[in-house]
């Protein structure tokens, strides 16, 4: 089985005179054990590698790419994208980058979590299970609970010179809790991402997946009004990505994001500040370089509420007029796109508590749904389902459901009053709680 | 696509501690995507997928691994590690593999396929140039193009040998529209597990046309009305909302694991006496048909509500045989890298006596749907959540002003309990569902049906 550095410069290699090329290849290791009912109710094992392929000639792009592919299949890759090439518009932003120095990320990769015995998965899923369904008498039963670890290796390289490649370990466990009391059912979901299984609080997964459940069970829908809103990070992750979409320079140069001409603008509160981070290796989206080889890095999108600037691959930033901010990002089936490493709200200096007394008589949104069909990343309007509980003298009330929550993006941007300390991840997008001054909650 | 000794080989191996049954999924799949935008093609992307996965089931218990490599040593290894999910036990039998011949539900004359790539970026600029030239207005274009072929063979102890070649095609048109610093969008995507037959259907300038027209009316949108109201569903739209809504906790692994709403339903009065609603993957060239599953079984028609009665659940193989009773062959997968689950193919709400404008004129106040930007269930609460992405104000029996920034919401048994009006103009719409991280093409459909009351959320008065 030839490496993928190999598979990489066999097709560097491929290149005819006045065409730039690159490779960019991976391979994963996957295992995921889920247990339900005291069993292990699934356990996969995924092995999977793929090339892709990019050509551009006289400023003409064309893609191809295979699943494990052998050398001959490489270089007809390589053929069929050139084809492609010659059907497409030329566009003098279609440029490759040139190499840049980088600085390798070792703590990414974790001998010992590489070579985690399955028994281990099991057990750790069915443990996952057991403490859900121990903790509370309405919570006796789960939707999932699943571990799940990957070991994976990228490797780029092009005719501009780079040649890169590095090697990740990730782990994951969830669990979806069923609260149950009389004909109700709720649901409550947790969620911890890491480096190794040995280093996720799984013990706290299972709790607050039941404590999200239990807590719903009752809730009704309640009147519509204008109230202070804590969202907590659940739920204020849903909206960070929209907020990355329309931060994404592609957008912006399509003339498809709010935030096109407000470069240098107050757009959101003084608490807002929102960065996205490749080099933080605290967050599960870092990584040494981006899926074109060009270095990691920090960008502030947001500085106290002033709009900084935007993400940006290869092209947008040629265009732009600018550089890489290190976020092309892709899988191998696809053509670099713009897309965030670690994406996140920086974290503020309130404790959740405070920032619920601060809401006092508002709701905390525990959950929203809908925001990929219901938000606007154009307009910035948005419309969205939520479940939550009332804020009643600074303590958590009664549960609501069926409520939604309509604004648009720089109200709800402007309106933050208050940012917690409790920043944490789900995959490359963080956030802490967030408290929004006044948000209109429809329901009857 | 393999040879059968080598296929009988894998299930045997993956069968060395028994379990109730062992498969092979074998996939090869070619595709080609362009993207057009701003009238130039942005993306020419052709690829070349490979894999195949090896399952072990044991009650609702498995195992389950893929390698994109076929070779003999991939696949035993493959078998390996999916019986490893098994406790020790006595190795299981092979039935003699039978070639079991399917209908040709999704047969074509003109699969996309072997069209040269010129002419797929002809018909986005066909597209491209009808939405532009349907108004002043229309701002942006955006086309994309998707074909590809998928061989599959599935095999498995019981015997069972199928193979299965399904062609796809899909066209989508994201138009925006813009008047004085107002922004709008529309989109249009019709598809079908098919050829360029599709086109016939509605031709790449209808499709461009559709988009473009959705996103000027919006134009002249006022904020949506918030609070509980009559809701018009234009057809197609109640088939997204059935889907959504009622078919995901009617699929078996919700209501096995006690996390469906109409758990314990069957023979109960679930929705108003006139609605009838269906899963049927039978239907020729439908966007979610087949001739078999992707564990072998047959395609069927299966009835879900008729007069408002609840007659049944969508079954993969390992919650059928958990119940003891046929499969109605609902188990799909997105690749040979996902083990299936209990999926819905085309989804419809049958055709009820009433004309559609009959409809909307017998609804006083109220808001009509005709686009729906997709949703979100909560299987477990019933609880449901739809972006409006198309609607207009109904006043006093007649359509009216659009309406933007607006969603759907509600619970699943009282909302289609409360539907009071059903039309005579089937349509379908075509989308792509997402459940357990795997994607499925699916189709919906309906006639236009009111729901006396439902709750809209928007920002107006």
């Amino acid at each position: 089985m030839p490496d993928l550095d190999d598979l990489c410069r066999i097709a560097v290699e491929a290149a005819e005179d006045g065409e730039a090329l690159d490779a960019y290849a991976e391979e994963s290791r996957r295992t995921t054990a889920s247990a339900l009912r005291g069993e292990v109710e699934g356990l996969e094992f995924a092995e999977s590698r793929g090339v892709g392929v990019r050509v551009v000639h006289d400023s003409r792009l064309g893609y191809a790419w295979a699943a494990d592919p052998d050398a001959d299949e490489i270089r007809d890759a390589v053929r069929r994208a050139r084809e492609n090439a010659a059907l497409a518009e030329p566009d003098e932003h279609n440029v490759l980058p040139d190499p840049a120095p980088w600085e390798p990320i070792p703590a990414l990769f974790r001998e010992a979590s590489a070579a985690v015995p399955t028994d281990e998965k099991t057990r750790l899923a069915l443990s996952l299970e057991a403490r859900a369904i121990s903790r509370d008498p309405r919570v006796t039963k789960i939707d999932e609970a699943q571990v799940g670890d990957a070991v994976s290796r990228m490797a780029i390289a092009s005719t501009t010179g780079i040649a890169a490649e590095y090697r990740r370990t990730d782990a994951w466990c969830f669990a979806v809790t069923l609260a149950v009391e009389g004909d109700e059912t709720q649901t409550g979901f947790s969620y911890r991402i890491g480096r190794g299984l040995d280093e996720l609080e799984w013990e706290a997964v299972a709790d607050e997946a039941v404590e999200r459940g239990a807590r719903m069970l009752g809730a009704t829908k309640p009147a519509t009004a204008k109230v202070p809103v804590v969202l907590d990070p659940f739920a204020a992750m849903s909206f960070l990505g929209v907020l990355a979409g329309a931060l994404s320079a592609d957008a912006v140069q399509k003339g498809r994001s709010l935030f096109a001409n407000l470069v240098g603008e107050r757009v959101g509160s003084e608490l807002f500040t929102l960065v996205d981070d490749g080099t933080n290796v605290d967050g599960p989206g870092a990584s040494p370089f981006d899926d074109e080889g060009v270095p990691s890095g920090r960008t502030e999108l947001f500085t106290g509420g002033v709009l900084q600037g935007f993400l940006h691959n290869a092209y947008t930033g040629h265009k732009g007029g600018t550089t890489s901010t290190g976020n092309g990002k892709r899988g191998y089936r696809s053509v670099p796109g713009v897309g965030t490493s670690n994406f996140y709200l920086d974290a503020g200096a309130t404790p959740r508590d405070e920032l619920l007394r601060m809401a006092d008589g508002g709701v905390l949104i525990q959950d929203v749904s809908g925001v990929h069909s219901g938000a606007n990343p154009i307009s910035g309007e948005f419309s969205v389902g939520a479940t939550g509980l009332r804020i009643d003298g600074g303590a958590l009330g009664e549960p609501l459901r069926e409520m939604t929550v309509a604004s648009t993006l720089p109200e709800m941007l402007g309106g933050v009053t208050g940012v917690g300390d409790d920043l944490r991840f789900f995959s490359s997008v963080g956030t802490p709680s967030v408290l929004i001054g006044e948000m209109t909650l429809a329901g009857v | 696509m393999l040879p059968r000794e080598l296929v009988e080989e894998v299930l045997t191996a993956a069968r060395r501690r028994g379990g109730s049954f062992s498969e092979l999924f074998v996939e090869e799949r070619s595709s080609t995507s362009i993207r057009l935008d701003d009238g130039k093609v942005e993306d020419l992307t052709t690829g070349l997928d490979r894999g195949a996965g090896v399952r072990v089931a044991l009650g609702t218990s498995y195992g389950y691994a893929f390698s994109n490599r076929l070779d003999r040593d991939s696949l035993l290894e493959a078998a390996a590690a999916a019986s490893a999910a098994l406790q020790e036990g006595e190795p299981g039998s092979i039935v003699d593999l039978t070639i079991r011949e399917g209908p040709g539900t999704n047969r074509t004359d003109r699969p996309a396929g072997p069209y040269p790539a010129a002419d797929k970026v002809a018909w986005l600029r066909e597209m491209d140039d009808a939405a532009r030239s349907s108004s002043p207005e229309v701002v942006q274009v955006i086309g994309m193009y998707g074909d590809s072929i998928q061989h599959r063979l599935i095999a498995a102890s019981d015997g069972r040998w199928v193979e299965e070649s399904r062609p796809r095609i899909r066209l989508v048109a994201q138009v925006v529209a813009a008047r004085d610093g107002t922004i709008q969008t529309g989109f249009f995507g019709p598809a079908a597990c098919g050829g360029v037959e599709l086109f016939d259907r509605f031709t790449a300038a209808e499709t461009g046309r559709k988009a473009a027209g959705r996103a000027v009316t919006m134009l002249d949108s006022i904020p949506a009305p918030a609070g509980e109201m009559p809701v018009v569903l234009a057809p197609g739209m109640g088939g997204v909302l059935f889907h959504e809504a009622v078919g995901h906790p009617l699929e078996s692994d919700a209501v096995d694991k006690e996390a469906s709403v109409y758990r314990g339903l069957v023979g109960s009065t679930c929705a108003s006496e006139i609605v009838n609603g269906v899963d049927d993957a039978t239907i020729p060239n439908g966007w979610g048909s087949y001739d078999f599953d992707d564990e072998g079984e047959p395609a069927k028609r299966t009835v879900l509500f008729e007069g408002g009665v609840l007659q049944g659940f969508l079954y993969d193989r390992l919650r059928a045989e958990k119940e003891g009773v046929p499969s109605t062959g609902n188990g799909r997968r997105e690749s040979y890298a996902s083990p299936p689950i209990p999926r819905m193919t085309n989804t419809n709400i049958l055709d009820g006596p009433e004309r559609p404008e009959a409809v909307l004129e017998g609804t006083d106040r109220g808001v009509f749907v005709t686009s729906l930007g997709g949703g979100q269930v909560n299987p477990a609460s019933g609880d449901f959540v739809f972006g409006i992405s198309e609607g207009f104000l109904i006043e006093g029996g007649k359509v009216s002003t659009p309406v933007r920034g607006a969603n759907l919401i509600g619970r699943a048994i009282e909302v289609m309990s409360s539907v009071d009006a059903v039309a005579d103009d089937f349509d379908t719409w075509e989308g792509v569902c997402g459940k357990d991280g795997q994607q499925a093409p699916v189709g919906s459909g309906s006639p236009t049906l009111r729901i006396s009351k439902i709750t809209v959320g928007g920002t107006g008065a």
